[in-house]
Formats: C-alpha cells, sequence, structure tokens
C-alpha cells in the first residue's frame, strides 16, 4: 500500500548561506498511512507549519523528497491531491458560502451544476445546508472553519493538510469542531496532517503524535495514541485520555530538558519546569 | 449544536446591514447639500464685512475683494442661468453650459476609460513582475509632476503629426489623452495596491488548488483589489476631468466648458456672474463623474462586509 506522505531526510533552510540562515528543519523521517490522523505538535519555530507546507509543496526542500499519495509533492499538488485549511477560515469575503466552496471545483474546470449539487453536498457534510446563501462575514468564526473545511475536501481529496485550524476559536467551540473534525473525516475517509499547540487536541485527534523541536526543527517522538472511537465527552474524561495528555507533556517537556542540559549537565529538578 | 444556535441572530443582520448602508449614502446627500448651503451662507457674510476694495494683511494683499464685481450675489449667479448667453441670443446660459460640458464629458470619459486601461494594465504587469515595479513606479510618480499646461501643446503637435493609415489624429483625442495622463496614475498605483492586498494565506490557498497565475488574478487578487480600486477610479475620474479643462485652456480647443470659462472670463468685468456659472458647470462634471464611479461603488461593494466600505 502507498503511503499518504512520505517524507525522507528531508531538511529546509531558509535564507541559505546568509548569516540570518534559519534550520527550520533538519533530516526529518515520516510516513502517513491512509487513514491515519497525525497531529504535528512542538513550540514555536519548531518548524511543523513549514513542514506542512513541504507536504503541500507551498515549498521546496533543501535536500530529501517529499511524496505524497506515492507521487512527488508537485505532483501531487498540481493534481489536488490535497486540501488544506488554515488558522484564518480564509473564506473570500466576496463570494457567498456556496461559492467558496465550489473555489476548488471551479479551478479544477468542473461546470456550474456539478460544482453547485457537490458544494451543497458538502455544506450538508459540515451541517450548513441552511447557510449557503449567506456571505461569510455573517457567520460565526466556527461555522467560517466549517466552511473553509468543506472548501478544503470539496474535490474528496485523501488527505488533509490543517494548520491551526482551530487555533483562533474558544474553548467550547474548539472541542465541538474537534469531535465534528472526526466525525467529517471518518465518513469520508479522509487522512489529516494537522498542526497544533494544544496538548488535548492533538491527543483528542490523532492516532499518532508527533512531538517536535526547535533550533533546528527536528522529530523528537512520535506517539501513538490507542484510545478506540472517540466519544466526545467519555473520552475527554477518560483517564486514558489524560494518561496520553502527560506522555505528550513530558515527551515536550523532555526536549526542553534534554536542550536546556547540553549546557548544564544534570536534569533540573521537577518543579522548575512549571514555569 | 449550541454553536450554530448562539450564532443565529447573525442571519437577520444582514436586512439592517444593507439597509445602514442606505441611510449612510442618504446622509452623506444630507451633508453635501448642508456644506454647499454653508459655503453660499460664508460667500454672502465675506460680502457684508469684507473690504470692498481687497484688504491687507501684515501688508500682504490677500484678502480678496467683496463688491460686486469681484464676487457677485450668490442669487446673481443662480439667476444668471436663466438668462440668454448674450443679450439677444436664444435660449439660456444654461442650455450653452451643458452642451459644453456634454462636449467636456465625452472627452474627460474617453480620457478616464484610456486612463484606466493604461493604469490597469501596469498595475497588473508591476504585480506581476517585481522588476517592473521597482524600475517603473518612480517614472509614474515623476511623470505626474510635469506641468500639464507645458504638456498640453507637445502633446497636440505630437497628434497632428500621427497618421496611421486612413486613422487622422483627431483634435480632441489630444484634450483625452491629456486627461487620460492625469487619470492612470491613481488607477495604476490604487489598483497595484490592492491586487497586492490578499492576504498571503489566500495566495498559499490559490497555490495549493495549483491555480494558474491567470486564475489567482481573476478569482483572488482583482476581487481582492475591489475596495482599493473604488477610491483610485474616483480620483481619477476627476483627474480627467481636470486635465481635459486644462487641455482646452491651453490648446484652445472649442466646444468645452474649459473654452466657455476663458471667453466668459474675459466678460467678467462687464458680467462678472457670468464665469461664475461656467465655472459651476465644471464642478458639476467634475461630480458627475464621480457619482459614475459612486454607483459602480455601491454595485460592486453590496456583498461586502461593512469594515471595507468605510
Amino acid at each position: 500500500m502507498t503511503n499518504a506522505v512520505d517524507v525522507r531526510g528531508v531538511s529546509k533552510a531558509f535564507n541559505r548561506g546568509r548569516p540570518d540562515e534559519v534550520r527550520a528543519l533538519v533530516d526529518v523521517d515520516l510516513a502517513i498511512e491512509p487513514g491515519e490522523f497525525v497531529s504535528m505538535i512542538g513550540p514555536s519555530g519548531c518548524g511543523k507549519s513549514t513542514a506542512l507546507r513541504l507536504m503541500a509543496n507551498l515549498l521546496e526542500p533543501t535536500s530529501g523528497d517529499v511524496h505524497v499519495n506515492g507521487k512527488p509533492a508537485r505532483k501531487a499538488r498540481l493534481d489536488q491531491d490535497y486540501g488544506m485549511a488554515f488558522q484564518q477560515a480564509g473564506l473570500f469575503d466576496w463570494r457567498n458560502v456556496t461559492k467558496n466552496v465550489e473555489l476548488p471545483l471551479e479551478l479544477k474546470g468542473w461546470d456550474r451544476s456539478r460544482r453547485r449539487e457537490r458544494a451543497l453536498e458538502m455544506l450538508h457534510l459540515v451541517k450548513l445546508d441552511e447557510f449557503a446563501e449567506h456571505m461569510p462575514w455573517q457567520l460565526s468564526g466556527g461555522m467560517q472553519q466549517r466552511v473553509a473545511i468543506a472548501r478544503a475536501l470539496a474535490a474528496h481529496p485523501p488527505l488533509l493538510l490543517m494548520d491551526e485550524p482551530f487555533g483562533a476559536l474558544d474553548e467550547m467551540t474548539r472541542e465541538h469542531m474537534q469531535a465534528e473534525l472526526l466525525r467529517i473525516c471518518g465518513e469520508t475517509s479522509t487522512t489529516v496532517v494537522f498542526v497544533t499547540h494544544s496538548i488535548p487536541e492533538a491527543v483528542y485527534l490523532s492516532t499518532r503524535v508527533v512531538v517536535m523541536s526547535p533550533r533546528p526543527g527536528r522529530i523528537t517522538d512520535v506517539i501513538d495514541v490507542d484510545l478506540g472511537p472517540r466519544r466526545d465527552v467519555d473520552t475527554r474524561e477518560d483517564p486514558a485520555f489524560f494518561k496520553k495528555i502527560t506522555e505528550v507533556r513530558e515527551a515536550l517537556r523532555g526536549m526542553e530538558r534534554a536542550s536546556s542540559s547540553e549546557a548544564a549537565g544534570p536534569p533540573q529538578p521537577a518543579g522548575m519546569e512549571d514555569r | 449544536m449550541s454553536e450554530a444556535a448562539a450564532v443565529r441572530p447573525a442571519r437577520s443582520d444582514s436586512a439592517p446591514r444593507a439597509r445602514d448602508g442606505y441611510l449612510h449614502r442618504l446622509r452623506a446627500v444630507w451633508m453635501f447639500a448642508l456644506a454647499l448651503l454653508l459655503v453660499a451662507v460664508l460667500w454672502e457674510l465675506y460680502k457684508v464685512v469684507g473690504p470692498q476694495d481687497g484688504g491687507t494683511v501684515f501688508g500682504w494683499k490677500i484678502l480678496p475683494r467683496a463688491n460686486d464685481q469681484a464676487m457677485p450675489h450668490v442669487w446673481q449667479m443662480l439667476a444668471r442661468f436663466g438668462e440668454p448667453e448674450r443679450a439677444g441670443f436664444p435660449g439660456t446660459i444654461l442650455t450653452t453650459i451643458l452642451s459644453g460640458a456634454w462636449f467636456t464629458f465625452r472627452l474627460s470619459f474617453a480620457g478616464f476609460v484610456i486612463g484606466a486601461a493604461v493604469g490597469l494594465g501596469l498595475a497588473v504587469l508591476m504585480a506581476r513582475f517585481r522588476v517592473v515595479e521597482r524600475g517603473l513606479l518612480p517614472y509614474l510618480v515623476v511623470s505626474q509632476t510635469v506641468p500639464l499646461i507645458a504638456l498640453a501643446p507637445l502633446v497636440v503637435s505630437w497628434g497632428g503629426k500621427l497618421h496611421l493609415g486612413a486613422f487622422e489624429w483627431p483634435r480632441w483625442l489630444s484634450a483625452a489623452v491629456l486627461g487620460a495622463f492625469l487619470a492612470f496614475f491613481p488607477v495604476a498605483v490604487g489598483t497595484l495596491k490592492g491586487l497586492t492586498s490578499a492576504p498571503p494565506t489566500a495566495v498559499e490557498l490559490m497555490d495549493s488548488y495549483a491555480a494558474s497565475w491567470r486564475q489567482t488574478l481573476f478569482k483572488l487578487r482583482f476581487p481582492a483589489a475591489v475596495p482599493y480600486m473604488v477610491p483610485a477610479f474616483r480620483l481619477a475620474a476627476t483627474a480627467s476631468v481636470v486635465g481635459v479643462v486644462v487641455a482646452e485652456l491651453s490648446t484652445g480647443l472649442a466646444g468645452g466648458i474649459g473654452r466657455l470659462i476663458i471667453e466668459y472670463a474675459r466678460e467678467a468685468t462687464a458680467d462678472p456672474a457670468k464665469v461664475y456659472t461656467a465655472v459651476f458647470g465644471a464642478a458639476a462634471l467634475g461630480l458627475f463623474m464621480a457619482g459614475i464611479v459612486g454607483v459602480a461603488d455601491v454595485v460592486l461593494m453590496r456583498n461586502r462586509p461593512r469594515e471595507a466600505l468605510e
């Protein structure tokens, strides 16, 4: 079976050969199988967004190669093999909700009636049927993000790349959207790569959590999460859920300790990490 | 589902928003009328308190003369519209002004269209190629510092030497070109700013769909540029009127409002109110041109969020 995403020996440097060179990613290897939900987590500057953009072929790696759906990332982008969603829903103000969802189909050259049919189908999937004719600025942040998800999935891509899509939402909406996202991806059997800052979000959503560290950006840990089928409240209050959160947190802390112990030597007492 | 319920009121928002827009515009019309009235009142007030033969402030002779020859009464100027151009002439001066304004309007509109087309083309080129922007933009700015009055006779003489097959450069085209010369600049600069205003994530989104540069231009950059383009076009519309009027003045092109201003100014001592009728005609023409763009604004921006309307 071909992997949904295959990242092999990838490094990425910005401003190469200049004094302000940044090594955003160093020697990253990651294989993602179809149907997986993989979160990438780490502090700012660890290169998780860069990694996502490499998969999306919005950036070219400095070395190594990226395959999506068994094709080189560039080919996969040209074939629209993935959909993408950002922290800002990024809907076009001058298009109504349906027209926004139709955008990728329009670019693919679909005819009007087929486009519209698919857009309404997608809006049904994200439960926004009655908002089809609304303008984006008439919707709440959570609803806008749902439209963005509908747009990303409109062409039925097998892969969804998400860059902190719920980062700007309040906690209640966020948890609701997480449950919705799992339902939608379950119904459409979409593979997801999800960049986030939030540990509970990563654990709740993922089958695997990739922990990254900055300067230079690299993968320090990959944690499998097996919590069975997610049930919104039950899962969030399950002791196993908390155990995984702790595990991810310690992985993030561990690398903090590792990077500070390069200079300090012995591990620091537990209390000091809590700042 | 609590989330959907919480925002339900947002739906009914659309109607009041639209109504707010119309009220907003109605108020603008009101304020405009009020401002006109205020100017008329100030004019008359100055006539009462101002020095009849001009005045000096700290030795500078800057206070205008308030006598009836220099500053006719507002009602005299208005009444002048109803009188014939010259004693014994058929028709009122209003019809003369209107036909002059119509002549100038056609030239200005041609200038506006040419200028807008050139401006749009330059903006797209500059947005496409950074090199072009860096190389060209300074020259565009410099071009606007060339005094139009010096340029007008040149354009006319160049035009007179142009013969492209059967096409012979008509004289009025020189005036339109000078209008275009003033009109293209705001369009080029405003559109360029608009085209580059699309948020980076929106550009990334289009890239992720493997959209061509052309598709990104028409589906993202131009729609995103509209809020920047509307004021630019409004400026261009009035600038093209200025360009054409100045061209009429300096090239002696007959038939337009600019020529009327010159003619009537010569008669200012005998018939002081007359020249003001032509000046009002020119001002009304500028407003009319801006109004046309204003209508386009209302149509294009009707579905945009309110913030963009401000």
